[in-house]
């Protein structure tokens, strides 16, 4: 009897709460567009927030209610821009792709060193104190923060110094914002020359403490003047000029801080 | 002045993480960073209360009077999951920030003892329905409390030069033992 009873309270509270689900399932239901899993499906996952949406999740919806553009995933880059397009309808856009360039070119071997930083293994921290005990205060610290930071594992620290993997590399920006020296920025993949060095410090002072950074003797302006321009002594690139060729300047640069890929 | 004696019972001195090793699985889980036992925290302040008061009333109401006291483990638990499921879909409809930033908690507060716990102990201690919401209430403070203060040390030990051979859980369990012994110091507070 007992048995009897308790099989039937049993069975009759999983079938109240069974029914009360299926009429809580109907009743808040919400009505999804069709189009978000598919977006969902095309974007990368990985929440970077590159694209200053909280999360791909809300970047599709904010892409369906037309707030953001299919090019706004950075990380994603032209093939997954134009896969979204084709879901939105909206092809035939042409959307170039970027890459994370590095403006050192000091690794561990290199960089000279005025005193031991011993404390919090970051760069911001190494930062903050005698400029890590680096004689330039514009090169990398080398402790890897953009290599922490990087989701897409396009970073690699070689001798203290982060190389970018191109392929890998989708511009998310996140090492941008997590070098406290500003030493990263993005540059157009088709572009396959960068200046790997970021001193403002006048050239004779950089000749002291560095041998790989740009003294802002000119002569890449002299010779390839459409893209180089020195200023605040440091050859600065327009990097949006691609097709121009660069290996004069390359080859004549006296500290070799103009790299090619 | 009873129902003070009970929150703070519940909330200090029987604290559900630290000094009753309940839900301990999750106390070490997600108190890696202060978002997401802030996270975990407001789930389990949310579900807890709400199914224990649903579970007190089925005791009392149903089990109760048909004799059937034995059959709680098992309509506590259909109880929990049904009413987890609920919550999920009222808020994915109602308040999807809350849905959002609650996350992937609330589903996984079904499987937490705590909640558990709390319902048989509101039964086990006789509380009558308002001493019985109140204590739900003081242990969900409580384990918040304690699963936020842990996620803090946690975050400040990821910096500290801890020796090789502690990193990671071993020195988490020594931290959560020292923090134990802390709140060890709140019993006999009010004459509980």
């Amino acid at each position: 009897m007992v048995i009897l009873i308790s099989i039937l309270v049993l069975g009759l509270i999983g079938f109240i709460f069974a029914a009360l689900l299926g009429l809580a399932a109907g009743y808040f239901k919400i009505e999804e567009d069709p189009r978000l899993a598919t977006i969902l499906a095309i974007l990368p996952g990985s929440n970077c927030g590159a694209c200053g949406s909280a999360g791909c999740h809300d970047f599709a919806e904010k892409l369906i209610k037309g707030e953001v553009l299919v090019s706004g995933c950075l990380a994603g880059g032209e093939e997954v821009a134009h896969k979204l397009a084709q879901v939105m309808g909206t092809e035939g856009l042409v959307i170039h792709k970027r890459l994370a360039t590095i403006h050192c070119g000091a690794n561990e071997k290199v960089r000279t060193k005025r005193s031991n930083y011993s404390g919090i293994g970051t760069c911001a921290a190494a930062n903050l104190i005698d400029d890590g005990g680096l004689n330039c205060k514009y090169g990398c610290l080398g402790y890897g923060d953009c290599f922490c930071a990087c989701p897409f594992d396009a970073i690699r620290m070689v001798d203290g110094l982060p190389v970018i993997d191109p392929e890998k590399c989708t511009a998310c920006g996140k090492c941008v914002v997590a070098c406290p020296r500003a030493i990263i920025s993005l540059r157009p993949y088709a572009n396959p020359v960068w200046v790997a060095c970021n001193s403002r410090d006048p050239g004779p002072v950089v000749r002291k403490i560095c041998p790989v950074g740009c003294i802002a003797c000119k002569i890449c302006e002299k010779l390839v003047p459409e893209v180089f321009k020195v200023t605040n002594n440091l050859a600065v690139m327009d990097y949006t000029k691609t097709g121009i060729n660069c290996d004069p300047a390359i080859e004549k640069c006296p500290t070799k801080c103009i790299l090619k890929l | 002045m009873e129902l003070f004696g009970i929150f703070f019972s519940a909330l200090l001195i029987n604290n559900i993480l630290l000094i009753r090793f309940i839900a301990l699985c999750s106390f070490f889980g997600v108190s890696n960073k202060i978002d997401t036992s802030i996270g975990m925290s407001l789930a389990v302040i949310f579900v807890m209360t709400i199914s224990s008061a649903v579970s007190w009333a089925l005791f009392h109401f149903i089990l109760a009077p048909l004799h059937l006291e034995f059959l709680r483990t098992a309509t506590f638990i259909l109880t929990i999951a049904a009413l987890v499921q609920l919550e999920e879909l009222y808020l994915k409809k109602m308040i999807p920030a809350l849905y959002r930033a609650m996350g992937i908690y609330l589903p996984l507060i079904t499987t937490n003892c705590a909640i558990l716990a709390v319902a048989f102990l509101a039964i086990d201690y006789r509380f009558n329905f308002q001493q019985a919401m109140v204590y739900s209430i003081g242990v969900s403070l409580g384990y918040s409390l304690a699963i936020v203060l842990f996620a803090f040390i946690r975050e400040r030990m990821a910096l500290a030069p801890i020796p090789k051979w502690f990193e990671g859980y071993p020195i988490a369990f020594i931290t959560a033992a020292l923090m134990s012994l802390a709140f060890l110091g709140f019993t006999g507070m009010f004459g509980l």
